[in-house]
């Protein structure tokens, strides 16, 4: 892909053995608006703050959620751009899963291609790697699930997660009120909860 | 970590700078707003209005050849802010996805579905390394079947929002903060207001006063969904009603 000028990776080792452009991708994540997300023992609850530039922009064109397929659902923290590469990739591949197998694509498999895209582009030549964490919302054959991924292309299962501006005070927050047993709605109250204390730092 | 990127190229291409910023297309915008020109775009109930300066440069320069606004289709029209060379090279790519879209798909290409295309490629260039962004922000205006008129803003960064009003260029924060108090309390703007308010919204911006050969408008409105650039005498009419009005 691209010019061949450019084939050779833009993300390189440094001395001490960091992959510095992940890490600066990752100060952009931090940089962004929060999200956070919740899993409750019947389903998942995805939250973002959607602050928009200006009294004029309409808010209806804007969607920062998305689905990837009818049961699973996106949010994501740091560039919107970059994400919206990410949603249709992952939802290409989504449709390809099932055009093959004649299933809705597992939570699981879905976070693994997508996670794998992500990781690509830290390695591929003339490209810098995603300026999105992503957290992945699904509900399948085994339950409810929330993964998050991040610009490096590593994800993790979470039973509550938090990004973007304010991560430390959302993560601590949720650590203290989940609970295993939790229900959707008081997860999706947590979640605001979450947001709102974010909201006057 | 301070010296971390090494070849410190981060401000020569679309790479990272330790603080997580795209230098490059921070840059991008600059270029915008390099071009020294202001551009307003206005929603209405019905309608859509974009105007834009038209500075000639040069007596000896054909006017007619010295162009901001586009039509992509019969209803789709693109006001580009900024470098005019990287705005023909959009045009002319945008031209062709929205004529293969409808021999494609059989209907027209809806301007949100446009929006995003553009916004889509300038966030490619944002991301690889062997093109650099466009130096341009571009307004799309349209009227869609089932949503009415529309108003799109895409920019260098890829970043893409529909609008009841914005404005793109050298005077861009002065010309929102106008536009935002007089849109604060969602006024449904008729076609006259609609254009009204946005050359008005120059003028004040600019602190001065148009003759019809200086700025060009753009509109779509429901009744008549065609994208149509106006011609200098109803520009010349609607500066007249501006001012009789003041």
């Amino acid at each position: 892909m691209g010019d061949s000028q450019y084939s050779f990776s833009l993300t390189t080792f440094s001395p001490s053995g960091k992959l510095v452009q992940i890490e600066h991708a990752l100060m952009a994540v931090g940089s962004g608006q929060t999200s956070l997300g919740i899993k409750a023992a019947n389903g998942v609850v995805i939250a973002t703050e959607k602050k928009l530039p200006s009294i004029l922009v309409d808010e209806t064109s804007v969607q920062k959620i998305q689905l990837m397929t009818t049961n699973i659902g996106v949010v994501y923290s740091g560039m919107g751009p970059d994400s919206r590469v990410l949603v249709r990739k992952s939802r290409k591949q989504a449709q390809q899963y099932y055009r093959l197998y004649k299933e809705p694509i597992p939570v699981t498999q879905l976070v693994r291609e997508t996670a794998a895209v992500m990781q690509e582009f830290t390695q591929s030549g003339g490209v810098r790697p995603f300026g999105v964490s992503l957290l992945v919302a699904g509900y399948d054959d085994n339950g409810p699930q929330l993964f998050q991924v991040d610009p490096s292309g590593s994800y993790f299962s979470w039973k509550a997660s938090a990004m973007g501006k304010n991560v430390s005070n959302a993560k601590t927050f949720l650590e203290k009120r989940y609970t295993d047993d939790m229900e959707l709605d008081d997860a999706v109250h947590t979640a605001i909860l979450t947001l709102k204390e974010g909201y006057f730092l | 970590m301070s010296r971390g990127t090494g070849a410190g190229y981060d401000r020569h291409i679309t790479i990272f700078s330790p603080e997580g910023r795209l230098y490059q297309v921070e840059y991008a915008f600059k270029a915008v707003k390099a071009s020294g020109i202001t551009s307003i775009g206005v929603r209405g109930k019905d309608s859509v209005c974009v105007v834009t300066q038209k500075k000639v440069p040069d007596k000896l320069l054909d006017q007619t050849s010295v162009t901001h606004l586009f039509p992509i289709t019969k209803y789709l029209g693109l006001l580009a802010t900024g470098m005019t060379a990287d705005a023909r090279s959009l045009v002319q790519q945008a031209r062709n996805e929205a004529a293969e879209f409808r021999f494609k798909w059989g209907y027209e290409m809806p301007v949100d579905v446009f929006a995003k295309w553009i916004a889509d490629k300038s966030q490619v260039y944002t991301q690889h390394a062997y093109m650099r962004p466009l130096g341009i922000v571009a307004m799309i205006l349209g009227i869609d079947e089932e949503k009415g008129p529309q108003l799109f803003k895409c920019d260098p960064a890829g970043h893409f929002f529909g609008h009841k009003a914005t404005s793109a260029g050298l005077k861009e924060q002065e010309a929102i903060n106008f536009l935002e108090k007089k849109m604060k309390n969602d006024p449904a703007f008729s076609y006259e207001e609609t254009v009204q308010t946005a050359i008005s919204a120059l003028q004040s911006v600019l602190q001065e006063d148009f003759k019809a050969t200086e700025i060009e408008v753009g509109v779509v409105r429901k009744e008549d969904p065609v994208f149509r650039v106006l011609s200098t005498e109803e520009i010349d009419e609607h500066l007249t009603a501006i001012s009789e009005r003041d």
